[in-house]
């Protein structure tokens, strides 16, 4: 028997231990690098360059030789078989330039006659009940468009959003080149999409100051223009009208001979990656600066070069990954987080680089013609120490920001991941909590514990107790539906009631010890509070009634039209810049008061009672009076496990989640976009990046509501799932090593008693 | 000259001891106004209120009347900087209105009257009704006016008719139409993993499957033509009915669940009608998006988890804290562990429901439902197996070895000894790994699958993370109530012969029970009222069905629940009309308010019985 109790006690040792682990394991591949290892290699034979291209699921790769003819090939011979298309394009004409746009399976080939042809690719799947689906390929052309006739194209790109498609391209080399550009219109009616009509041909080649265009790219919206010049500059073109306007012209790589390597769009096409010779690679956000009212392109990151230059790019088309290769790696990257996810070392000059639409492989060719097909397992690549706790400078934002947006209905958005705020958020709360628990819990031990008959505190002792037990839910109710409307229009009473209850208390007390001792006889000592409970209910009801005089006295604003209203919820926003919200700070710091003040008085007030009797008679039999007693000897004694106290609720406080989630609202603190408020101009003007965030009157979010409020619909296993959980981890290292601080503390304590 | 302390005419530092004295009161003073609060408006929801008609004056100069019972007078501001007394009013009639509440100027209302004839009924649909009868029309078409003297009784009887029509369509539907559901779910199961099994000579057996699913169609499209017929009786009878703007209105005496006439209940009336609604709130299932009726799965679904979580939680508590006080060497180690199991009370519990949805669920639940994701390749998963196995003769080899109860001499106390807590933690890490990445198990439910049955939240995965996340709580108990069991006791026992353990059964834990029980009631009190971590692991705000119930296997672990603290969370935050909704909230509040303090004022009166008694057995 002993052995089984042994065993069983071992074990749940071991499980209540397991919790930290399992937290822990689920955490830990957050942190992890991408690895890459080939898995496949499928020859096109008799080829040497061209351009290659992935399905969806890896299993037919196509071979585009440059003219005519597209080969798909199968990875699994037995399952799927080759194919070979032929694309039909004009017979004089030659291909002098082509392009795979693979987030829409587009081939976009420039011809020697001047024209662009467009094709599409076109998989179809009958997927096996299990294993690999056998998949077919074909091609067929979807347009064939007539820019400057006779002039060979040498670079084309074209773009359909829908009613808007765009076609542009560079035709003629060196310095006869030109740049083209032609919006397609198509016609919808009742019976549907009609007649595409190609709209005039515009030369905006006088638009680039005399640098000649030898790049060019069209973002998704097919309402800009994108186009790197000989001198090494970027172009930023939008349509305006019938016309095109520059809106920007940048330098990528400032100084002379920092030549332009290439330019090409992240996922999205918000981003615009460039990268030079030596294999710096930048990227530039479109974004609305401070001050102004239109996107431009901006730098917000920069990736350590890759040695030996950059020869080939290719992003992702599902995150905001993308890949870079020359004759010795391949490197894959995350923009959001600048960080190298993984480089493989390659015993090969890449011909072209392609990956399929889940981003789980990558095909590379070499110059035999081989295709190496590599298996991408990077599940997590917006993760890591840097997304998680520093400033990012995110797509669409004017500064790098602590942001936490976890979800959005576009595919193409970009997870925010920032723990900051939300670790903000929580000790925010806490310290409201505090602020207001902390004087009452520990005046209230020191009462008890010193100044109370031991009869009566048998009986206060539990009632306070009792208040620990309170569930959250019931305070969080509270704290929102009732407490919030109830103070909303009432803060100025909230602050005359804070400031009138310890001014009138102490008065009292100044006065009462001024009265003749024979009247101080008649109230036995130890129950003043009995004295104190109607007056405080009183100094509660002439506060709550003072609130709107001192509304009116202190918390005027002026209107536009020169009214004056008194509103302290109108003059907060004015003065501060914050916003002012009803279910704020101040209701859930007063609620989570609730919560706190029980646990730190009963562990307070054991301490204070703990102290031995013999020191404090020795300190009475010196002549101290009550209070010279505590604050001379038993403070000090007692002051480690106050302090334990305190840690255990700020503990308390820190996990709290209920609470915070009715009475924050949660939602408050999002902006019209769902964006978490933070770093926006406001307290400090914006100056101190996290000193809004400290706004009592607004909202905010912790770590344990968000968990409560997002874990429910994150997917098992992604990356937001496993960052809940770094949140969870978080916490409880937080809450755990504070209380265990604090038991060490105590029980320091309680060894230094027992010697003494 | 420095005075002393004789000739100082006052005490020094009364001024910081009335500031000790003011937060003690202001503390009390919260508490008290919290429950008082909490209680009132708890109360308060089922105390009938007079209904009163007002004839308010609108903007346009005319004059309208308009009942209902008032809710509160308030303040509000007027464009112009002023400000004005309003009331709101609670008019009931959804249908007709389109909302429960209306806000009237104060300075609008002409004249307000209280008439007696007004009835209040409580529907099944769109909340209370507030008019003035007219008649009743019976399905034949005789009316009876409702000035007629047996108006009254006549109608009482219509809705005491309707009600237990209603109650045995419940039972109809729920009951016999739910269980021939439930059996032709189960064979279209069985034949889809007969198809799925693709074995030849099943097709007898699928066949004789789908005739049988034929017949019970049969029985099934009977009884809802039953429930069909039950509802239409439902509708046959109308009320008459003239609100206070004037409009006639019919309503079905089938949906109306009660009635009363507010203005003229005397207090014994009123008192009926307060014990019917405290009644009806307590035992009868929830309506209208949970804002009306009874919350009885709630109270259910506590009580069922909490129990659940004592039943989990006692027993590996107490035996964690009898290892950790009476046979674990009191060493470096031992105090650390118990420091950290202390502080595992001090974890925000929503990261016990983190574990408990990434754990319970997502690990063990979906592992119970289709076996396991990522199974070890058989040439790794039999050594392992192997090892397990030789770990487990190991660690049952150095049980039955160990010394015999109180004989921890110090030379026995050698390698065997050190050895066992390594080979109990090995044996249980390649338990794990053994069951858990078996290759050859694929789950008791896969057929139902991708629907989970266990992977995903229920009562058994709450109740676990409730007992893990109160385990800390039974264990500090238990421990201390151990510590608390005279030596003097203990010796006796060992001096009679007893062993080890029997000295720990029959002597030191009868003396420690209500020192665990204090625990365990505490324990029951924490996880009762805690939301966050069931919001992640199984609660909902509609249960079907519940987690008890008589139908084979009568306990359904797999089952979500409903939950008193979850009821108010969902009630408050994510109700459609939560104005209507909030007497509801401040009455589950004030059920669950009730049952946390009872449950921790039985656990504190147990302790100070407890300190009574060893306080006496001292001497």
């Amino acid at each position: 028997m002993t052995s089984v109790i042994g065993f069983g006690g071992v074990c749940i040792v071991v499980a209540v231990f397991g919790i930290f682990a399992f937290i822990l394991s689920e955490v830990f591949p957050l942190f992890g690098k991408a690895r890459l290892h080939e898995t496949a290699r499928v020859g096109f034979p008799g080829t040497s360059g061209g351009i290659i291209g992935l399905d969806e699921w890896s299993q037919l790769p196509f071979h585009y030789d440059g003219q005519r003819t597209l080969r798909f090939q199968p990875v699994n011979p037995a399952v799927n078989r080759a194919q070979q298309v032929t694309l039909t394009l004009p017979d004089a004409a030659t291909v002098t330039s082509h392009r795979f746009d693979a987030e829409h399976d587009r081939l976009i080939l420039g011809l020697s006659d001047g024209q662009v042809a467009v094709f599409q690719l076109k998989y179809t799947s009958s997927s096996a009940a299990k294993g690999t689906p056998v998949v077919t390929g074909t091609s067929f052309r979807e347009r064939l468009l007539p820019l400057t006739p006779g002039l060979p194209v040498e670079t084309a790109d074209y773009k359909d959003a829908g009613d808007r498609k765009l076609v542009a391209a560079i035709q003629g080399k060196g310095g006869d080149a030109k740049l083209l550009v032609t919006a397609l219109r198509q016609t919808r009616s009742l019976m549907g999409a009609g007649q595409v009509k190609m709209g005039e041909r515009i030369d905006l080649t006088a638009k680039l100051e005399g640098q000649h265009p030898e790049r060019l790219l069209i973002p998704g919206s097919a309402d800009s223009l994108i186009v790197g010049t000989d001198r090494g500059e970027v172009f930023y073109l939008f349509s305006k009208g019938i016309g095109w306007e520059v809106r920007q012209h940048f330098k990528p790589f400032e100084g002379e001979g920092r030549q332009l390597g290439g330019i090409d769009l992240l996922l999205g096409d918000v981003s615009l990656v460039a990268w030079n010779a030596e294999g710096a690679v930048r990227i530039f956000s479109l974004f609305v600066p401070e001050g102004q009212t239109t996107r431009v392109f901006g730098q917000t990151k920069a990736f350590p070069p890759l040695a030996g230059g950059v020869l080939h790019y290719l992003p992702s088309q599902r995150n905001k990954s993308f890949a870079l290769a020359n004759d010795q790696v391949l490197r894959v990257c995350h923009a959001t987080t600048e960080g190298v996810r993984a480089s493989v070392k390659l015993a090969f000059r890449p011909v072209d680089l392609a990956s399929d639409e889940k981003n789980e492989h990558l095909a590379l060719l070499d110059p035999a013609g081989f295709l190496h097909l590599f298996e991408v397992d990077d599940p997590h690549p917006e993760a890591g120490f840097r997304a998680f706790f520093s400033r990012i400078w995110y797509e669409g934002s004017s500064k790098p920001k602590y942001e936490w947006q976890s979800t959005s209905g576009t595919d193409d958005f970009e997870p925010k991941l920032s723990l900051t705020p939300l670790i903000i958020g929580s000790l925010k709360g806490t310290l409201y909590a505090l602020f207001f628990a902390v004087p009452i819990a520990l005046l209230a031990a020191i009462f008890v514990a010193q100044f109370m008959h031991p009869e009566v505190k048998k009986v206060v002792k539990p009632i306070m107790e009792i208040m620990a037990s309170l569930p959250s839910v019931v305070l969080g109710f509270l704290a929102a539906l009732w407490l919030a409307p109830l103070i909303e229009s009432r803060v100025p009473s909230v602050l005359a009631i804070s400031l009138l209850i310890p001014l009138l208390s102490a008065l009292l007390g100044f006065a009462w010890s001024r009265l003749p001792i024979r009247y101080r006889n008649l109230l036995p000592k130890g129950s003043e509070y009995l004295v104190l409970l109607p007056v405080v209910i009183l100094t509660g009801w002439v506060g709550w009634q003072l609130g709107p005089v001192l509304e009116r006295a202190l918390f005027v604003t002026t209107t536009p039209e020169g009214g004056r209203i008194a509103d302290f919820r109108l003059w907060w926003p004015q003065v501060t810049g914050t916003p002012y919200d009803q279910r704020n700070c101040l209701v859930v710091g007063f609620m989570m008061g609730f919560a706190v003040i029980p646990i730190i008085f009963t562990i307070s007030e054991d301490s204070l009672s703990n102290v031995p009797p013999s020191i404090i008679s020795a300190s009475e039999a010196l002549g101290a009076s009550r209070w010279q007693v505590v604050r001379t000897v038993v403070l000090p004694v007692a002051s480690a496990g106050i302090f334990s106290a305190l840690m255990i609720g700020f503990g308390r406080a820190v996990g709290e989640t209920m609470i915070v989630v009715m009475a924050t609202g949660n939602t408050a603190i999002m902006d019209a976009n769902g964006h978490l408020l933070l770093g926006e101009p406001g307290l400090g003007h914006g100056r101190f990046p996290l000193a809004d965030h400290w706004n009592i009157f607004n909202g905010m979010r912790t770590l344990s509501a968000n968990i409560a409020v997002e874990l429910p619909e994150a997917a098992v296993h992604s990356t937001h799932y496993r960052t809940l959980f770094l949140g969870a981890m978080v916490l409880f290292l937080m809450t755990f090593s504070l209380n265990t601080a604090a038991e060490l503390l105590r029980q320091r304590l309680r060894e230094k008693f027992r010697v003494g | 000259m420095k005075r002393t302390a004789s000739q100082r005419k006052h005490t020094p530092g009364e001024i910081q001891v009335w500031l000790c004295a003011a937060g003690l009161a202001c503390g009390l003073l919260m508490i008290a106004g919290l429950l008082l609060l909490i209680f009132g408006n708890g109360v308060v929801v089922f105390w009938p209120k007079p209904i009163s008609e007002f004839t308010v004056r609108s903007a346009d100069g005319s004059e309208s009347k308009i009942s209902g019972e008032l809710v509160k007078t308030q303040l509000r501001r007027t464009a112009e900087g002023g400000t004005k007394a309003e009331i709101q009013l609670f008019t009931g009639n959804k249908d007709a209105y389109g909302l429960g509440f209306r806000f009237i100027d104060k300075e609008a209302i002409l004249s307000e009257s209280r008439p007696e004839g007004l009835m209040l009924a409580e529907r099944m649909e769109y909340g209370d009704a507030l008019f003035h009868p007219v008649q009743l029309k019976r399905k034949d078409g005789a009316t009876l006016p409702a000035s007629a003297p047996e108006f009254q009784g006549t109608l009482q009887q219509r809705l005491d008719e309707g009600n237990r029509l209603r109650s045995r369509l419940l039972h109809l539907e729920k009951g016999r139409i739910g269980k021939i559901n439930a059996r032709i779910k189960a064979m279209e199961l069985r034949i889809k993993e007969l198809l799925a099994g693709g074995k030849s000579g099943t097709g007898p057996e699928v066949s004789a499957l789908r005739d049988r699913i034929a017949r019970e169609q049969k029985g099934f499209d009977t009884l809802v033509a039953e429930s069909r017929q039950m509802r239409a009786r439902l509708e046959e009878d109308e009320l008459t009915v003239r609100l206070s703007t004037g409009e006639e209105r019919t309503l079905k005496t089938g949906s109306i669940v009660y009635c009363y006439e507010p203005n003229r209940l005397s207090l014994i009336g009123k008192l009926g009608v307060f014990l019917h609604h405290v009644i009806e709130f307590a035992t009868s299932e929830p309506r209208e998006a949970n804002t009306e009726g009874g919350i009885f799965p709630a109270i259910f679904g506590t009580f069922v988890m909490t129990i659940l979580l004592a039943l989990l939680v006692t027993p590996f508590g107490v035996i964690a804290a009898i290892y950790l006080r009476e046979y674990a060497s009191q060493g470096l180690l031992v105090r650390i562990v118990r420091i950290c199991v202390n502080n595992l009370a001090g974890v925000p519990s929503i990261v016990f429901g983190v574990f408990g949805l990434g754990f319970f669920v997502y690990g063990m639940g979906a592992f119970i439902d289709g076996g396991t994701r990522i199974p070890l390749p058989p040439m790794w998963w039999f050594p392992v197996a192997i090892a397990f196995l030789v770990c487990l003769t190991g660690s049952i080899l150095l049980a039955v070895q160990s010394p015999p109860a109180g004989a921890e001499s110090e030379n026995r106390r050698g390698f065997g000894t050190r050895l066992k807590p390594i080979v109990a933690t090995l044996t249980v890490f390649l338990g794990v790994l053994t069951l858990f990445q078996c290759p050859y198990f694929h789950g008791f439910f896969s057929s139902s699958l991708p629907t989970p049955t266990f992977g995903t939240g229920g009562i058994l995965w709450a109740s676990l993370t409730l007992a893990l996340m109160t385990l800390p709580v039974v264990i500090v108990a238990t421990e201390e109530a151990l510590a608390a069991v005279p030596r003097g006791v203990r010796e006796a026992a060992l001096a009679c012969g007893a062993s080890k353990w029997q000295t720990i059964q029959r002597v030191v834990l009868p003396s420690a029970l209500p020192g665990v029980m204090t625990g365990v009631i505490l324990a029951m009190a924490r996880g009762a009222g805690e939301v966050a971590p069931l919001m992640i692991t199984g609660v909902v705000k509609l249960a079907p069905s519940l987690p008890l119930d008589f139908e084979a296997p009568f306990i359904h672990a797999e089952r979500k629940f409903m939950h008193l603290g979850f009821h108010i969370y969902d009630l408050g935050f994510q109700s459609p009309d939560s104005e209507a909704a909030k007497p509801m909230v401040f009455a589950t509040t004030l059920l669950l308010i009730l049952l946390v303090v009872v449950l921790n004022l039985a656990a504190i009166s147990l302790r100070a019985h407890l300190r009574r008694k060893y306080q006496a057995s001292a001497f």
